[in-house]
């Protein structure tokens, strides 16, 4: 099935315009007294979650957005946020 | 679904399929080739038998049956090198000690730099490989010509050939043998591998391992090693809440109908993200490109069989009308810095890791196999698996092994 995503913006269109940004993990931590074990958590780790995740996108081919959108890694459908 | 010996392929490898015990002396998670190399190195060098493989559907299901067989040593770090020249070095022992033909073809790999920057880069990998004693060598377009006619050399193409980077002892090896040689290698010696067996927990208690939880039953163990390939990541952070620096892509490959001789060498081109091979029945495999996001789906895609139809006949013009056959996908579980993740004891005492493969851990599976086996028997870590530590991400140590292939990550 053809992948789409929905931008805030442009509205239903082709997967493949857009840029994927990464899991949704949260504000970024302060940098103040910064553990390197926590940037390392924020910056390189991830849940891989096979099922629904969080996460962002950029309309790279488009408005050039950013947001959040929730996607089913099994099956890459975008599904309605929880 | 429980697999019926003698029904299929596992009968006429081992013949019986074992009962699940109560507790085995260790407990990995997953058949593919990492897993069962292990499996095997803990019977065959360390005298632990007591050690079950459990695998979710069939041995070989994941990677290690989707591949597309290419083994090499000429990486690019010191840290990768070692290792990878001892991997190619184990193919003709292992098919002499397992009594398993594996097909191994070392036809020699030919990569192609399509830019002056390109060369140069190969020009450092070339002369680090040779430090450690590894067989490879700068060819220019006429050299490059003379090991495969069919190459386009002329500047029609988008990406003309400045030259490459030549590994006459690399090529192909029979992945499914391998899976199978192993299994019954390791069967041999008393290992008991259970198909069609899902691991859905593993039990820890004082921060060591105690048991492993399967759809079958418990099993009591303090040794556990995640050898789950692309699952590895998501069971790791959803059964012990470790999580770890990998992000999992589909990763396709295809072959055409098969064809008379005309490629006698592995080509790879970082430019076009694309290599093809022979294989000994005439088809041309090739691939492999990754989806640009992260899923589980295996899906293979119209958009790549396009792409690698465009790639290949652009420097294999005479590819041109020819059809492709098959398509398939596996996952591929990426790092930032492109090399695996090898550790354990840490921070539970007898959890292992073996994973973030990505698309290139087919050809180190008997050598990850043989020093894990090591590690898991006695605890700590031989020294050639030491770089591989989970830890460098958190002390900045990645590795440099990036840019010595094309970087297929979400992050293109
Ligand atoms: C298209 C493609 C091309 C590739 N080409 C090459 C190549 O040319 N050269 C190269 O070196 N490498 C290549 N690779 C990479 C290579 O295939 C993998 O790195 C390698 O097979 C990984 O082996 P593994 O044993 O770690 O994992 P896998 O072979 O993936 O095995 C993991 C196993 O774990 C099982 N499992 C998962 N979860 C559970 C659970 N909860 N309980 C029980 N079992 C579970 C799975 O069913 C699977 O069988 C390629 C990969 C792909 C997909
Ligand atoms: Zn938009």
């Amino acid at each position: 099935m053809a992948f789409t995503i929905t931008c805030p913006v442009c509205g239903i269109r082709r997967g493949y315009e857009f840029r994927f940004g990464g899991e949704d993990k949260g504000p970024m931590p302060p940098e103040e007294s910064l553990a390197s074990e926590t940037w390392c958590e924020y910056v390189h780790m991830n849940n891989c979650i096979a099922g629904i995740q969080k996460e962002w996108w950029f309309h790279r081919d488009g408005c050039g957005s950013w947001f959040t959108i929730y996607r089913d890694t099994t099956t890459n459908q975008q599904v309605e946020n929880r | 679904m429980r697999l019926k010996s003698n029904s299929n392929i596992n009968g006429r490898l081992w013949g019986w399929d074992p009962p699940l015990k109560s507790s085995y002396d260790a407990v990995i998670i997953g058949g593919g080739l990492h897993g069962l190399a292990t499996a095997y190195f803990l019977a065959r060098h360390h005298g632990m038998s007591r050690v079950a493989v459990i695998e979710k559907r069939y041995i070989g299901f994941g990677g290690s049956g989707r591949n597309t067989a290419i083994v090499r040593a000429n990486q690019r770090t010191q840290e990768n090198l070692p290792l990878y020249k001892e991997a190619l070095e184990m193919w003709p022992v292992l098919t002499r000690e397992l009594d398993f033909n594996l097909m191994f073809y070392n036809c020699g790999n030919l990569n192609l730099a399509h830019s002056e920057a390109a060369l140069k880069a190969m020009r450092l990998q070339v002369a680090s490989a040779q430090i450690y004693g590894i067989q490879s060598q700068l060819v220019d377009p006429e050299q490059c010509k003379t090991l495969i006619p069919a190459l386009d050399i002329s500047d029609r193409p988008r990406y003309p050939i400045y030259g490459g980077m030549y590994h006459p002892p690399g090529g192909i090896v029979r992945h499914d043998a391998v899976v199978w040689g192993l299994a019954k290698g390791a069967a041999r010696k008393g290992i008991h591998i259970h198909q069609g067996t899902e691991v859905t927990g593993i039990g820890v208690k004082n921060q060591k391992i105690v048991s492993v939880e399967t759809d079958k039953g418990k099993i009591n163990t303090s040794r556990v090693l995640n050898a789950a390939g692309g699952y590895s990541a998501a069971l790791s952070y959803q059964m012990l809440g470790i999580r770890l620096p990998i992000s999992v892509l589909t990763i396709q490959a295809m072959v055409t109908q098969p064809l008379k001789p005309l490629l006698n060498h592995v080509v790879s081109s970082g430019a076009y993200h694309c290599y093809a091979n022979q294989t000994l029945k005439g088809e041309i495999a090739t691939g492999a490109h990754m989806d640009p996001w992260p899923n589980y789906t295996n899906q293979s895609t119209a958009r790549y069989i396009k792409h690698q139809a465009e790639a290949v006949t652009e420097f294999l013009p005479c590819l041109k009308g020819v059809k492709f056959m098959r398509i398939w996908g596996g996952l591929a579980d990426m790092t930032p810095d492109m090399a695996p993740i090898i550790y354990g004891n840490d921070p539970i005492k007898g959890y292992y890791i073996d994973c973030g493969w990505g698309y290139f851990g087919f050809k180190s599976c008997l050598v990850t196999g043989k020093y894990m086996a090591k590690f898991m028997a006695d605890g700590t870590c031989p020294n050639i698996l030491k770089p591989f530590t989970l830890r460098r991400f958190e002390q900045h140590r990645l590795m440099g092994e990036t840019a010595a292939v094309v970087n297929y990550s979400p992050d293109n």
